[in-house]
């Protein structure tokens, strides 16, 4: 498809879509309904195209002895299961306690294990930022630092004034950084939005 | 000495004086239309998508001389779209900064395309991954470099934020450059920490703002909050254009300091500027 029928196709894709949302209208309704249904039905079949690849490249992998053969497998026999779980004559789907089992019992402890590392990542980053001298990441660090020192609980009069600081620095020094951030964010994000609705590229393409 | 909202206050009564004993010297239909004359020349001489933004923030355009060095070095690049992808089950704000991505993308892909370096483009999102091939695609197409398209790939890495992330941490390709761009969140500093492992430069970009520290902490130059949304305007490689959006700026900014300071020496009464503009 050329370049300007893209474009025309993605206006007017937009701009119904648009009209969809500020006018009350069942024919323009159903119109934008197909073109939505239109766009899932492409993303699926692309899903399930790439899921395909995958896999084929996988087995490649195995068959041709490239790559990593222990990580191949693995990727095989996880999308195994969980087609067999979800496939198999009488399974409910999605639904299937079998494939629950699946994402509940190992999915997400593993993303969790995942995740566990961040606590090392972090302290390995800061480390490394600050042997690399980098300004911005010796602000953090301190500041890091300060904050730490201020969240450390004791009681007593010292304790109250250190929760008061830390109170205080969520409040005002980080909390206007960090509401700038997201004001400069929306604001941009509303106008590179708005452009992907009119079709208008990127500057450089 | 008044308050700055007095002072305000005051700025905003001058101008509406000014407003209330003023009248159009055309009609409306004549106004508008020099009013549009004039936005559509504005529009030529500085679009305002990149009227703010000249700076180098991420250092991107020394994309050049990292894919000269991957040349040199026989290795590859990796560029890392993030873990929110197109149809994934994230929310807009992430599809939005997949898609913001993709002209940095272009970009990367346009260098590695001229020094002959392949690149590896990392997605767990299908539609993003047609996306990023055609992207590379046009590179090698605007590139006249269409023989050196098969050498680069889209790697599809499955289905969510940690596959990629773990992907990145357990890779031993060591590229000469390293881009990770798009949504980072949770996983950011996971991500970043296997992408920076052995590459020989890395850049990042993602309008997480929780992850802010990440991408500082990272290592490397970084695109923070709202600055992805910027880069595709701040790409141009045409010298006179980007001449033209500073010297436009400087214009906008002498225009906003002489307004400044003329409301100021008024309010100060130092000078009488209703005298001077309108003779009144």
């Amino acid at each position: 498809m050329s370049r300007p029928t893209l474009a025309a196709l993605i206006l007017v894709v937009g701009m119904l879509l648009l009209a969809d949302l500020l006018v009350v209208n069942s024919a323009l309704d159903a119109l934008a309904g197909i073109v939505v249904n239109a766009v899932i039905l492409v993303a699926a079949g692309a899903a399930l195209a790439a899921v395909g690849a995958l896999g084929v490249r996988r087995i490649g992998d195995l068959w041709r002895r490239r790559g990593d053969p222990v990580g191949a497998v693995l990727v095989l026999v996880g999308m195994g299961a969980v087609l067999v779980a979800g496939l198999r004559p009488g399974s409910a789907g999605t639904n299937d306690p079998a494939v629950q089992w699946l994402v509940a019992a190992l999915l997400v402890p593993i993303a969790a294990t995942l995740f566990g590392l961040l606590f090392v990542t972090t302290l390995g980053a800061a480390r490394r930022s600050l042997a690399t001298r980098s300004r911005e990441a010796t602000v953090l660090v301190s500041a890091a630092l300060v904050t730490t020192i201020l969240l450390i609980p004791l009681s007593g009069s010292t304790g109250a004034w250190l929760a008061g600081a830390a109170g205080w620095s969520l409040a005002v020094p980080i909390g206007a950084v960090f509401r700038g951030l997201l004001i400069g964010i929306a604001l941009l994000a509303a106008v590179y939005a708005t452009r992907a609705l009119l079709g208008m590229g990127a500057a450089d393409e | 000495m008044p308050s700055p909202a007095e002072l305000l206050g005051r700025v905003v009564e001058f101008i509406g004086d000014i407003l209330g004993a003023s009248s159009l010297r055309f009609e409306i239909g004549p106004t508008l239309v020099v009013l549009g004359v004039v936005l559509v020349l504005l529009q030529l001489v500085a679009r305002p998508i990149s009227r703010w933004v000249t700076s180098d923030a991420a250092g991107l355009a020394g994309v050049g001389r990292a894919m000269a060095l991957a040349a040199e070095s026989g290795t590859d690049a990796v560029v890392s779209l993030g873990g929110a992808g197109i149809t994934r089950t994230s929310d807009a704000l992430g599809r939005l900064q997949t898609l913001a991505a993709l002209p940095i993308l272009g970009h990367v892909a346009r260098a590695a395309a001229r020094s002959g370096v392949p690149l590896r483009v990392l997605t767990n999102d299908p539609i993003a991954g047609v996306m990023a091939a055609a992207t590379v695609d046009a590179a090698h197409a605007s590139t006249a470099t269409l023989e050196r398209q098969g050498r680069s790939r889209i790697v599809m890495v499955g289905e969510g934020r940690p596959t990629i992330a773990g992907l990145a941490m357990t890779t031993r390709a060591r590229p000469a450059a390293a881009f990770a761009l798009g949504s980072l969140r949770e996983e950011a500093l996971l991500h970043l920490d296997g992408m920076r492992g052995g590459a020989g430069s890395l850049v990042t970009a993602s309008a997480e703002a929780a992850q802010a520290s990440s991408l500082v902490l990272g290592g490397g130059a970084a695109l923070i909050g709202p600055e992805p949304y910027q880069a595709g305007a701040d790409l141009r490689s045409s010298v006179e254009e980007r001449t033209m959006v500073m010297a436009a700026n400087r214009l906008i900014g002498l225009a906003v300091t002489v307004l400044v300071i003329g409301s100021l020496l008024a309010l100060a009464g130092i000078v009488d500027l209703g005298h001077f503009v309108a003779g009144t």
